[in-house]
């Protein structure tokens, strides 16, 4: 826990040192029109920076204080690594291929793995859920709601004959 | 025209049927939400966000307000059978609550939380609408010096009385400010921060990353940890109501000192329901005549707690509709819908959004007498819902996750934003780095910097006049003791001598 949290804060501080950059381009002064479009970004950077940096070491100070006391818990247990990466990499895949596979279809196979897998559900069951919970989500949001979402390649052209 | 004529008002507007109907859906959303775990409140109130375009601002707000009071009754359903709290602001119910239905009480205890958290309810809503037009009436006296002030002060708070590490509150703070940066220039108009990403130029969306943070982030951690569930069957009979409201005398102190504590906290930005019921469970304890009852199934122990969540809940919302700064994460979703709805928050919303602001006033009265009714008499359908398997349930969330996001924008990079957001809540959650004012700060920044930029502008570059007005100058001081309350509170325990604690009240 002790090692992630220096980590974390390490990597925060590399984040603000990008937003840092960004806001560098901008005029952080004075300009005719009162405070530069950059003064904000710049100060609140700063303030990133700084408050990170005592996050840092105030961790780093932890880390070396009871470093071989053998007391922490790990950030992550071994055993709670697979059941994380079984949520995480689907939808991971999932948003990744979203242009192909839209919200629906991607959907039906998350739900219909993660029923199959995790949950060792019968294949009835797993068909059940899985078709009807996009399928009531398709009315809800395309027709009732007329919130369009991304469809996929598949159901644009099954819909609307690949206009 | 008087408080009780604009009551009156706003109670007609609440009571059309669509507006009532309106209530009763998002009354039983709001306690779907509260029982399932891994959804909360604040994230059911972002997903269903999307779905409000179509109503009118009113019915929209009416909506999403009764979701929340739902998601609090839901909360202590599930505290109370399963041990598992629905909601952070319950952990605190479980305490009691599940040993009294261990016990053979759970109709006891599901009575005496339904009662405690109405009353506490009622009560801060009456508060609400006598302190509401006053305090609006004095914002509009406010220049942007004072707009600036205040909105310094809301972050203060959660620096001073967050309760997380201090510098973690700061850093969230600032890391929330520094991202509603990231798009376009308020003043100019001009794009800025968009990393050369045209998906960026509009802003990084505040639901997207609160779906992010609070959606996925709670699934991540409901699945390391493991769930289980054991519940308790309960069904409520008149005699359990009966028997359990002639109790409630008893509770008197802890009912008002709940209420008011929570309805206090409530109105503070940068707390809210979590820390009020913790509060208000620790001071019930110490104040009761038997504290070694607690945590073995005293009702004392439900009422207190849920008394203050649901005073929280209400008094969160006031800084919102006058202030236009929300008290709560979940409220800060709200004030994104405002936006959303073409309404600009703030102290004018009083003089020109009378049906708006007054119908939700008026549904909060109405809502919650419903809520409460509803929540005795359909318990065991509630209940039933913690059947649904979580190997449904994980999945089905991130799915509605992905499209209140995508909702939000239209966009493809969105959804990549929030599963950033869900890792990075997952992180930050653990390592204790508080989400509230991250989320606050981000919805909160564009105000902030256009108020600070005018003030500036009408000093002339010094910014002696946020000093010199007094208002100001009152608000300006606050932050400041607030700011360095930690400090105050370091200095504090190193000088005095050694005792041993006194009950410590954990405020998450």
């Amino acid at each position: 826990m002790r090692r992630a949290e220096a980590v974390v804060a390490g990597l925060l501080l590399l984040g603000a040192g990008v937003m840092l950059r960004q806001a560098l381009k901008l005029p952080i002064g004075w300009t005719e029109t009162g405070p530069g479009s950059g003064f904000f970004p710049f100060w609140l950077s700063v303030g990133v920076l700084l408050s990170g940096a005592v996050i840092l070491v105030q961790s780093l100070r932890q880390l070396t204080a009871q470093e071989g006391a053998g007391a922490d818990v790990p950030f992550l247990e071994r055993r709670s690594v697979k059941p994380l990466l079984a949520v995480l990499l689907p939808i991971v895949g999932i948003v990744a291929l979203i242009d192909y596979l839209g919200i629906y279809l991607g959907g039906f196979l998350y739900l219909a793995g993660y029923m199959r897998f995790v949950g060792r559900f019968r294949w009835p069951a797993i068909l059940l859920v899985s078709t009807s919970i996009p399928l009531v989500l398709f009315f809800i949001f395309e027709r009732w709601f007329l919130l369009p979402m991304p469809k996929g390649v598949l159901l644009e052209t099954l819909l609307y004959g690949g206009r | 025209m008087s408080v009780f004529g604009d009551l009156f008002y706003g109670l007609s507007v609440a009571a059309t049927p669509q507006n009532l109907l309106v209530a009763v859906v998002g009354l039983v959303l709001g306690t779907v939400i509260g029982v399932l775990p891994g959804l909360g409140g604040t994230n059911g109130v972002a997903l269903l966000l999307p779905l409000t375009f179509k109503l009118s601002p009113t019915a929209a707000i009416i909506l999403l307000s009764s979701v929340y009071w739902g998601a609090v009754y839901g909360g202590a359903i599930t505290s109370i059978l399963f041990n598992i709290p629905g909601e952070p602001w319950s952990v605190a119910t479980t305490f009691d609550g599940h040993p009294l239905a261990k016990q053979g009480k759970a109709g006891l205890a599901l009575t005496a939380a339904f009662t405690s958290s109405f009353i506490g309810a009622l009560v801060s809503i009456i508060l609400f609408t006598f302190f509401a037009p006053p305090l609006a009436e004095l914002a509009l006296k406010f220049g942007p010096p004072e707009n600036f002030a205040v909105l310094l002060m809301a972050f203060a708070t959660f620096t001073g009385l967050g309760g997380a590490n201090p510098w973690k509150t700061l850093f969230m703070t600032f890391l929330g400010l520094l991202l509603s940066t990231v798009g376009f220039d308020v003043v100019s108009g001009m794009p800025r921060m968009h990393f050369g990403l045209a998906s960026l130029q509009s802003g990084i969306n505040f639901v997207v990353i609160a779906i992010g943070l609070f959606g996925l982030g709670e699934i991540f951690l409901t699945v390391e940890e493991g769930l289980r569930i054991e519940g308790v069957k309960a069904r409520i009979s008149f005699r359990d109501i009966w028997e359990t409201w002639s109790l409630f005398p008893r509770y008197v102190w802890s009912i008002v000192r709940g209420t008011i504590l929570g309805f206090w906290i409530g109105v503070l930005p940068g707390t809210g329901a979590t820390p009020a019921s913790f509060m208000a469970y620790g001071l019930a304890k110490q104040f009761s005549r038997h504290p070694e009852r607690f945590g073995k199934g005293e009702v004392e122990g439900v009422v207190a707690p849920e008394t203050a969540a649901h005073a929280a809940g209400i008094g969160a919302l006031l800084p919102m509709v006058t202030l236009g700064i929300p008290g709560s994460p979940t409220a800060a979703v709200m004030l994104a819908g405002f936006f959303i709805w073409g309404l600009n928050p703030g102290p004018l919303l009083f003089k020109e959004q009378r049906e708006f602001v007054w119908g939700l006033i008026g549904s909060m009265y109405l809502a919650n007498v419903i809520g409460v009714m509803l929540v005795l008499t359909l318990v065991p359908a509630f209940a039933s819902i913690n059947r649904i398997p979580f190997a449904i349930l994980a999945p089905l969330i991130v799915v509605l996750s992905s499209i209140g996001a995508y909702a939000a924008n239209n966009q493809v990079l969105d959804l990549w934003i929030m599963l950033g957001a869900g890792v990075a809540g997952y992180v930050f959650k653990k390592l204790g780095y508080p989400l509230a004012p991250l989320v606050v700060a981000l919805v909160l920044g564009d105000m902030t910097e256009q108020a600070m930029r005018q003030a500036l502008i009408m000093g002339h570059g010094s910014p002696a006049i946020f000093f010199t007005r007094p208002i100001s100058a009152a608000f300006m001081a606050a932050s400041l003791v607030l700011f360095l309350l930690p400090l105050i509170r370091l200095i504090w325990t190193k000088l005095r001598p050694k005792r041993p604690e006194a009950v410590p009240v954990e405020v998450a």
